[in-house]
């Protein structure tokens, strides 16, 4: 080995671990998904065929985009995110901008208080959100009984989205919340005193200040929470046991796995995940090109 | 019916443990080792059978040639997702269980394989009837192991106390719920069929045939006049708000049996054992029925049952049948998944040892439970299912809901059923007629 090859040999050295990794558990699986969409098993004739592989070139994409339960998903999806992800903002951003208030009390506890749920498990929680909603063990509902007012039916076909939406905002406001008060945290104490200085209020300077310099914080939230819940599963996922108004096919990842595991379409559900997956690709990449200007390109 | 096999299996296990501890490892003496002349050999059998493993364990210390590995790889519904993933990859066991509604799926995915060679050996044990869900096409692709023939299971302590008789018609059963909102308000007489299994057992004794095969292709008869009068009978019953719409084995439904808002299940034969999970309080106050007749028929559908398969990736298969023979139609193999599995038996040998059986605690106070019940399972009506069922079960459990909820036809529920079934053939390469 002459000495000149060392140094092409050395970064290929060091990158091969983390290369090898992302072969292994993302660019094969990615492939192969590809494949599998591509291909459909399919009998060659008689009642009694046997379904085998057969090339189908875009037909599964076709009927993926096509498929009248996939477009209905996304629908339930879209009313599902209109309330969860706004909200979860929100949330998180007061949550973060009361906690930076000067002389704040109690504000580690209530802190960790808030972050608490984003570390319980998806399904934990849903399970937990479940009891609350069932009528037999609802507390809400025992309080309402008690005073003489009507039951609420939190998993019926209208309130289930608010619902969905309540466990979505409980798991994700702590972890948003986090990282919009880290931001805070990182900008100079100079600015708020200059702003005090010049006779602004907590709300001025949280209003004309905070919010502004936050920017690149709540557009980063907002395409985590964006993502969140076009991947959305565990929650309806468990509440389906319980709820009538949950159907298998609920929410896109829903109708993905039924195809795959349920009725053995497993093309039919790789066309449509390499479909999503590119949705959830242009979506990102849209709202970086469109919050860009306003964002990063002023840090400059 | 997720649930429902989930329950199943927990009630059955509950039932089981009541009767541990006794079952004979009672020697076989048939048992041949003809053609075994390779050594010992292994076989892998995936169950979801309660205590199967402890049957098996009487064989394996009768037959140390063949030697019979229990894998509890899944319950009912993963079963077949998993079986297929691993018996694709060149892996899987060389036995199955599989439901009996499942099987066609498996057949023409290439999972099991045709027994017509060795099905000399068990066919004979078996009705006619039963033997059917295991043919599919024109070979046998199964041991039956287990059947659930409909029955009515009511609250006989309440129907006393309200003063309630039992329907033998469901035009007795439409009125009786009436009467039942009268005396009591609260009550319900039970549930509407949300859920494709118990809807198609309804349609059954109508002679409502939901797939069959015309040569080459396939019919599907899922919304014809049959299922339509099922479907026309329930609605106004779920829009009087005369029956209860909760999907059984959910929570609510839990309670709604154990405290006596719910006086009658249609359900299985497993029904019995598995409600004793859901509603303990009740115990020995209920009892079983004939199911209701819709002319005065005296055939009941089928709610469930399953059989074991063995697989094409199985290299003894011979092995396998004679293990599967002795397991579902011998009097050792069938009395061990009696006491220890709380089966209800296919095989006519296991049906007739049923009537020594103690009953579910939860009829506890019925002398003829066994009567009733095996009198049920002698006049089943006759079902072919498809290979794609899992899409008319999804496709309707979804739809009816909605329906219900949105107080829109069943008769839609049944024609979107159909629609999604035969377009599901088709793109699967099937002709459909």
């Amino acid at each position: 080995m002459s000495r000149q090859l060392r140094p092409r040999i050395a970064p290929w050295g060091f990158l091969a671990p983390a290369l090898a990794l992302f072969v292994t558990f993302l660019l094969i699986p990615i492939g192969y998904a590809i494949y599998l969409s591509v291909v459909q098993l399919k009998v060659d004739g008689g009642a009694f065929g046997i379904r085998r592989k057969v090339f189908v070139g875009l037909d599964n994409y076709v009927a993926t985009l096509t498929n009248p339960e996939l477009l209905a998903s996304l629908g339930r999806l879209a009313k599902f995110g209109l309330v969860s992800v706004p909200l979860t903002l929100g949330l998180a951003l007061v949550f973060a901008l009361l906690l930076d208030l000067p002389g704040i009390r109690f504000g580690r506890l209530s802190r960790t208080a808030i972050f608490l749920p984003y570390a319980v498990p998806g399904v934990v929680g849903a399970l937990l959100w479940g009891f609350m909603y069932l009528p037999s063990t609802s507390p809400v509902n025992f309080a309402l009984r008690t005073v003489g007012l009507p039951a609420v039916d939190f998993l019926g076909p209208g309130s289930i989205y608010g619902s969905l939406a309540n466990i979505a905002i409980w798991g994700g406001v702590g972890f948003n919340m986090i990282v919009i008060y880290t931001a805070l945290r990182s900008i100079p104490a100079e600015i708020y005193d200059a702003a005090h200085i010049d006779g602004a209020t907590e709300w001025q300077v949280a209003w004309r200040i905070k919010i502004p310099l936050l920017t690149p914080a709540l557009v980063l939230t907002l395409l985590f929470s964006l993502i969140a819940t076009l991947q959305a599963y565990s929650e309806p996922t468990t509440l389906r046991s319980i709820s009538s108004s949950i159907s298998y096919s609920f929410f896109p990842l829903m109708k993905i796995y039924r195809d795959a595991f349920g009725t053995d379409d497993v093309s039919g559900a790789a066309a449509a995940s390499v479909v999503m997956a590119l949705g959830t690709l242009l979506i990102s990449l849209v709202l970086l090109r469109l919050l860009q200007r306003r964002t990063f390109e002023d840090e400059r | 019916m997720k649930n429902a096999q989930r329950f199943r299996v927990a009630a059955v296990a509950a039932a089981a443990v009541a009767t541990l501890g006794l079952s004979g490892c009672a020697g076989s003496s048939e048992s041949a080792d003809e053609g075994t002349s390779a050594g010992p050999v292994t076989l892998e059998y995936w169950s979801w059978a309660t205590n199967v493993d402890q049957v098996v364990e009487g064989w394996n210390q009768e037959h140390p040639d063949i030697q019979v590995k229990v894998v509890e790889a899944a319950g009912a519904d993963d079963m077949v997702a998993k079986l297929l993933a691993s018996v694709r990859a060149g892996e899987g066991p060389d036995m199955a269980q599989a439901e009996f509604q499942k099987l066609p799926s498996l057949v023409v995915s290439d999972v099991a394989l045709d027994l017509s060679t060795y099905a000399d050996q068990f066919s004979g044990e078996y009705s006619k009837g039963t033997m059917s869900l295991v043919t599919v096409g024109d070979g046998v692709f199964a041991v039956p192991q287990d059947v659930a023939p409909m029955v009515f299971m009511y609250r006989r302590d309440l129907f006393e106390q309200y003063g309630l008789q039992v329907p033998t018609t469901w035009d007795e059963y439409a009125a009786l719920a009436k009467q039942v909102k009268e005396v009591a308000p609260t009550a319900f007489l039970g549930g509407y069929p949300d859920d494709a299994s118990t809807f198609a057992a309804y349609t059954q004794p109508l002679g409502a045939t939901w797939w069959s095969t015309g040569g080459e292709s396939w019919n599907v008869g899922i919304d014809g006049p049959e299922s339509q009068r099922v479907a026309k009978f329930w609605q106004p019953l779920v829009e009087d708000g005369l029956v209860d719409t909760t999907h059984f084995f959910t929570p609510e439904w839990g309670t709604k049996m154990n405290d006596g808002t719910l006086l009658s299940w249609t359900v299985g034969t497993w029904g019995p054992g598995a409600a004793i999970s859901v509603a303990p309080d009740t115990a020995g106050a209920w009892a079983i029925a004939p199911m209701p007749s819709w002319d005065g028929e005296s055939q009941v559908g089928l709610m469930g049952g399953s059989s074991v398969m063995v697989t094409k990736n199985s290299d003894h298969p011979q092995e396998a049948v004679e293990f599967l023979t002795w397991l579902n139609t011998s009097s050792a193999g069938t009395a061990g998944m009696i006491e220890k599995g709380g089966l209800f038996p296919a095989s006519t040998l296991g049906q007739e040892a049923l009537a020594e059986q103690p009953v579910p605690e939860i009829v506890s106070g019925q002398d003829d439970f066994w009567e009733v019940a095996l009198t049920a399972a002698k006049d089943t009506a006759p079902v072919t299912w498809g290979p794609n069922v899992q899409v008319a079960f999804d496709t309707w459990g979804d739809a009816i809901k909605q329906a219900s909820a949105a107080r829109t036809s069943y008769l839609d529920v049944l024609t979107a059923t159909q629609d999604a079934v035969v377009a599901d053939l088709e793109k699967s390469g099937f002709s459909v007629d």
